[in-house]
């Protein structure tokens, strides 16, 4: 049988206590299921230690399940190493398997034959005969549950143990130097001393030198089988004195053993709770040492020890002397390492003993760790990397990673720690092995990502900039990706690589961000990533990873609804929601609340069943194109539809609105939490809470109960214009019209409920804008809802006379501006009184048409009538038309002026108000005397229905002489306040007509006053003058011989009271035939001054006299 | 000459990071990762010391089979980490001493910049900001023949 010298197989999870250990293997024979094996292998493991009866010293047993054979050989080296109990599980269920089982038994009892104290086997299943035999080697069971007594039995068996190991110990012991003491050997040390005779040695030096030795590694020996009988103190002494023989003979391999030997017992008496790690596993006699024990690595824990009154009361033993002697023997904290530095630099020496300085190294470690020793663990830690055992198996090298591992984060070198983590990691998916284990691959990775300050949640991330050390972190991510798809997991690959984007997305190449995109594409081409917390079996939780900065949102905004659809609270009800917030008018707490609350809300409401908009400012700081799909809001307090978009940005694109829309369809109040996207496959829930440097102006918003919605339609198109802005109304639809001045337009406005609510109410208003031109509208105020006729006019300017007004003047186009508004509701809100205001912009633009540039009167034949002369000019570019009510037409060539006569019959203006008194709002005189004007010139107008018309366009308007008129024109257009009737043969006459009447009878004349003016007047004197008009411009006063009076020629009137009429009356006869004309002169004195003379205007009379016939 | 030189910010990133044989950077990160462990371990162990009699020098950090890592800590806590190649076995103490001595002024002078903003990556395209600092590094990293 080849042996194998060298011990391959280290246990790297040794510590100092293991010393004190004994060895017991615990083996399944035959068939047994991995379950129940280790079932009972773990209640056989809870009896660990045993306080052997009476004494106080304690057994510790160290199970094994599995323990190479060559370590074995190394029992005599350091005897925890050896095999001395073993106990074999096995099912047996009948009777004649039983002789086969047996015999197994014994097979395995001969592996580790030759160090075996004694041995158990539990045979499970067997019942009868057999079972029933008392043997102190086997025990029965008829089954796995029913086997209460498993923890009686070990202990038994312990103490069995127990009695061979005291017995060899107290046999060792007490070998006298003069018997001759065995060579304990090493493996590969045996074939060194074949053959040597030590007896017949001729060299007495080599004699005494192969005796010392002999007796020094005896002595170890010794103290490690003391140390193992619980006897410590022994056991130190053992070691000192073999530490002196060895050293004398330069055994340097034993000598590292004897000073490790030394080391552990000093760890075991100053580190009682022990330096493994295993927590509970050493129980003391001493119940209140063990509490205390965990502070025991001080430096000066020793004095304490030593101190009489310490130990009295500590309890561990009373005699005090044993306890001095103890400390003693015992190395101090710092020896002890400097011990353990020297016996691993014996075991050095030897390339065979690399198991053993291997871990000498990690024993130590595990010392210095509770020590707190950092920086001198890190060296032996280094040390232990570099020792190098035989070429080691693949399973092997990650156990060993792993454990530097342990042992780097146990001294708090935490990066250290996972970077060995990380090469346990990739060696289980090494290329030679033939099942790449990237579960555990995967399972090692995720442990060393504290060591990297990585977290998986990347709400660590959000807030301010990236801490850590980005390109370690980078691969370990891609590491994570790369396993858990090689695990089939890919959920947990598009987790990772969501995570790596969102985090790592400034570290990240262009070239590389495309990479990972694309493979991420390829990920959740597959798997859609989604918002789901990951829950892996290790007890971790990856949250969902909310790709905020794809893209990156830098300003929300919530919008208000468009002017016409904003609901406005109707004002009486304003007042009573105030009152309810508080009964306090002003209170300083209220309004800092009020104030934090408003901070977040925003004053505008959204309406149920409306479409609302939020604007995001969005950026892509992707070096290609970002395609976001599915992007919609996120909301609460209201049930809410989302309507989401989708979109793409260019690369690295400035800031781009986005604005994403949705309708509530209830109604309270809505917070906009966030928005949802889709990008790259991979759901995002993003949180404005968790976006940093986030701009947002609230986000709370109120909805309130739908409104009916109206549409407007107008015929006239809509234009672009807008109203100027200083307005202050929201105008929602605008009209555009140019007209020419004078001209009417019609326009329908069509309105149409487009919402679900009925129309319950509507209110329609209008306002005329302030226009800097001086155009005025005329039948604004509206007669129907419905039909609204606008009829702009130029409105001269009083106070330029109308000779100096020049074409330039009015020939450029001016505008006017006017605002319709519906107010209307109906439904629920409604009854919320809220109404929603559409407005209608009129924007028309006044071209000139015609104007006067000059009027002047000229009397006509008769008194009540007077001829206007008008100087038309056509400013327009067409050839137009200009009529009056008598259908006179005169055509006007483009920019042509032309003086029109119309006679008119004068007006009587005196039913309108005259004095201030009677109206006593006009408290301007001026004011009164405009309004008065103005009323005047309307009349006119009216009368004169001058009209203009453009063939060629097909248009026409009127045309107004309003505001040219001067007091002079209007003094000669209004009918005088005393009127003259002269009445001949009881006709009244006038000069058109002549009054015909016979030649030798006496005419009748009556001339008769009405006064219509306020005062009265008179009295008066006339004188009748008649006279022939020849029509060559003489007149021939000298008619004595041909008209006489019948009584005088001068009449007098009495004075004429206002509104009263007042006549006198005279006759004349004529005594030839012919046409005369009478003229009626007032004396001189009889006119009063004060009055104007127009007053005094009596018509001339025309009289035929002609012959009687017969 | 020094391999890789790293200056590491108090919060443990890299705000530089540089290393000769560029196309294994990845393993100088690695290695200047896990120093940062010492590094802790040595600050840790000094913080008794008053802070103005307090050594910057930190010493060898730990050796590796091919390489030796120094390392050096402002009293902002800023550090430094040198690699230098094991084999190069004329490098004495005293001159990583003043290597590491050039390397704080530099870093000084980068501090003093008031384009620089702390905690900022020491980035060799701004001109005035981290070039002069990178030739600096550079001329540490030129073998000496």
């Amino acid at each position: 049988m080849p042996r194998d010298f060298k011990m391959s197989v280290p246990d790297y999870m040794q510590c100092a206590e293991d010393h004190q250990t004994l060895l017991v293997v615990v083996q399944p024979v035959g068939i047994v299921s991995e379950e129940n094996f280790f079932r009972i292998y773990k209640r056989i493991c809870s009896v660990s230690q045993i306080s052997v009866r009476d004494s106080q010293r304690v057994l510790y047993i160290r199970y094994r399940h599995h323990y190479p054979p060559e370590n074995n050989e190394w029992g005599d080296f350091q005897t925890h190493r050896k095999v001395v109990g073993l106990i074999t599980i096995t099912d047996c269920f009948s009777a004649k398997d039983w002789p086969q089982t047996f015999e197994k038994f014994h097979v395995q009892k001969e592996i580790y034959g030759s160090t075996l104290y004694d041995s158990r086997l539990f045979v499970f299943g067997l019942q009868g005969e057999i079972a029933e035999q008392a043997r102190t080697d086997v025990a029965f069971y008829p089954n796995y549950e029913d086997c209460q007594m498993v923890e009686k039995r070990i202990e038994d068996f312990i103490e069995s143990l127990f009695i061979v190991l005291e017995s060899k110990r107290l046999d060792r012991a007490t070998d006298k130097s003069g018997d001759k003491i065995p060579l304990l050997c090493v493996p590969f040390e045996k074939k060194d001393f074949v053959g040597l005779d030590t007896d017949s040695s001729v060299l007495l030096g080599l004699k005494r030198h192969y005796k010392k030795r002999c007796q020094g590694r005896m002595r170890k020996h010794v103290g490690d089988l003391c140390l193992q009988a619980g006897m410590l103190q022994d056991s130190l002494v053992h070691y000192h004195m073999s530490v002196e023989l060895l050293r004398s003979v330069n055994d340097f391999l034993w000598l590292g053993a004897a000073l490790e030997g030394l080391c552990s017992a000093s760890v075991i008496y100053h580190y009682p709770g022990g330096t493994g790690g295993k927590s509970g596993a050493r129980r003391f006699q001493g119940s209140a040492l063990s509490a205390e024990a965990a502070n025991r690595h001080r430096p000066g824990a020793q004095e304490v020890l030593i101190d009489p009154g310490a130990l009295t009361t500590s309890g561990i033993n009373p005699d005090t002397s044993t306890e001095i002697g103890r400390a003693k023997n015992c190395l101090s904290p710092e020896d002890i390492i400097d011990k353990y530095k020297e016996a691993i630099s014996y075991y050095s020496k030897y390339k065979n003993a690399g198991v053993i300085e291997l871990e000498a190294c990690i024993k130590a470690v595990r010392v210095l760790a509770i020590q707190k020793r950092s920086m001198e663990a890190s060296e032996f830690l280094q040390n232990a990397v570099y020792i190098n055992l035989r070429q080691l198996s693949e399973e092997e090298k990650i156990q060993r990673y792993s454990i530097l591992s342990e042992l780097y984060e146990l001294i708090g070198f935490h990066r250290k720690s996972a970077f060995f983590k990380r090469v346990a990691a990739m060696q289980c998916v090494a290329p030679s092995i033939a099942e790449p284990g990237w579960r555990a691959c995967y399972k090692l990775l995720l442990e060393t990502l504290p060591g990297y300050s990585l977290s998986l949640d990347p709400k660590d991330f959000s807030r301010g900039t990236h801490r850590g050390w980005a390109a370690v972190q980078m691969r370990l991510l891609h590491e994570l990706v790369y396993a858990s798809r090689r695990m089939g997991n890919p959920a947990l690959s598009v987790r990772h690589l969501s995570f790596l984007l969102q985090t790592m997305l400034d570290f990240l190449s262009d070239q590389e961000k495309k990479d990972v995109t694309q493979s991420l594409e390829n990920y959740t081409s597959k798997c859609p990533g989604t918002m789901e917390p990951i829950a892996l079996p290790g007890g971790l939780t990856l949250p969902p990873v909310p790709f905020t900065k794809l893209p990156i949102v830098r300003h929300v905004k919530l919008l208000n609804l468009p002017a016409s659809l904003r609901p406005h609270k109707m004002k009486s009800l304003l007042g009573q929601n105030m009152s309810t917030k508080s009964p306090f008018i002003y209170s300083p707490i209220i309004a800092h609340n009020r104030g934090e609350e408003r901070s977040k809300k925003i004053d505008f409401q959204w309406v149920q069943g409306d479409v609302c908009e939020v604007q995001l400012m969005v950026y892509n700081p992707m070096p290609f194109e970002l395609r976001v799909e599915n992007m919609g809001l996120l909301t609460s307090g209201v049930e809410f539809e989302s309507l989401p978009a989708a979109l793409s940005l260019p690369a690295e694109s400035g800031l781009y609105p986005v604005t994403l829309v949705g309708v509530p369809q209830t109604t309270g109040t809505i917070t906009v939490n966030g928005y949802h996207t889709t990008v790259f496959g991979v759901f995002s829930d993003c949180l404005l809470d968790d976006l940093p440097g986030i701009k947002t102006s609230g986000s709370t918003v109120e909805v309130i109960p739908a409104l009916p919605r109206l549409q407007i339609s107008t015929s006239l198109p809509r234009s672009a214009h807008s109203l100027q802005p200083s307005s202050g109304d929201e105008i929602s639809t605008n009209v555009s019209v140019q007209l020419y001045n004078g001209e009417s337009q019609q326009l329908i406005i069509k309105l149409e409920n487009i919402g679900m609510e009925p129309l319950e109410k509507l209110e329609v208003t209008s306002k005329v804008l302030t226009t800097k031109d001086g155009i005025s509208v005329s039948g604004f105020p509206l007669s129907s809802p419905f039909r609204q006729v606008v009829r702009p006019r130029v409105e001269g300017k009083p106070v330029n006379p109308p000779e100096s007004s020049k074409a330039g003047d009015c020939s450029h186009v001016k505008t006017l501006e006017a605002v319709l508004n519906f107010k209307y509701s109906g439904g629920p809100g409604h009854t919320e009184g809220y109404y929603r205001n559409l407005s209608l912009g009129l924007h028309v633009e006044v071209e000139p048409s015609v104007f006067f540039t000059r009027v002047s009167t000229l009397p006509a034949s008769s008194t009540r009538q007077c001829h206007l002369l008008l100087d038309v000019f056509n400013s327009t570019e067409h050839e137009l038309t200009v009529s009056t009510r008598n259908s006179e037409v005169l055509i006007l060539h483009a920019g042509e002026c032309q003086r029109m006569a119309i006679q008119v019959d004068k007006f009587n203006f005196e039913s309108f108000p005259e004095s201030p008194g009677e109206k006593g709002q006009f408290a301007n005189p001026k004011q009164l005397e405009e309004e008065r004007r103005e009323a005047r010139g309307l009349e006119i107008h009216s009368k004169l229905g001058i009209r203009w018309r453009i063939p060629s366009l097909k248009r026409s308007g009127e045309a107004s002489v309003e505001g040219l008129l001067n007091q002079l024109v209007l003094e000669h257009l209004q009918l005088a306040p005393l009127q003259w009737d002269v009445l001949v043969d009881g006709q009244p006459c006038d000069r058109e007509v002549a009054a015909a009447c016979q030649v030798g009878n006496p005419v009748r004349l009556e001339v008769r006053l009405t006064n219509r003016s306020p005062r009265s007047v008179g009295p008066f004197a006339l004188t009748v003058v008649p006279f022939q008009d020849h029509q060559n411009g003489v007149h021939n006063y000298d008619l004595h011989d041909t008209v006489s009076f019948v009584g005088s020629s001068t009449f007098y009137l009495d004075a004429v009271q206002p509104s009263s009429q007042s006549a006198c009356l005279g006759a004349l006869l004529f005594l030839y035939t012919g046409d005369f004309f009478l003229h009626i002169r007032f004396h001189e004195d009889s006119t009063s001054k004060e009055l104007p003379p127009s007053w005094f205007c009596l018509p001339s009379v025309h009289v035929r006299a002609v012959e009687v016939q017969a | 000459m020094a391999v890789c030189v790293a200056v590491i910010a108090k919060e443990n990133y890299p705000l530089y990071i540089r290393s000769t044989p560029t196309e294994n950077e990845l393993k100088f990160h690695y290695m200047v990762h896990t120093s940062l462990d010492v590094v802790d371990e040595k600050i840790s162990a000094m913080g008794k010391a008053l802070v103005d009699q307090r050594e910057l020098y930190l010493g060898l950090l730990y050796p590796t089979e091919d390489y030796k890592v120094y390392g050096y800590v402002t009293n902002s806590k800023v550090k430094f980490v040198m690699v230098v190649d094991s084999s190069n076995t004329a490098l004495r103490d005293n001159e990583i001493r003043s290597m590491f001595r050039k390397l704080h002024n530099s870093y000084t002078d980068v501090m003093c910049n008031p384009f620089y903003n702390p905690g900022d990556r020491i980035q060799s395209r701004f001109v005035c900001l981290g070039r002069a600092f990178d030739n600096m590094v550079t001329s540490m990293m030129i073998p000496v023949c």
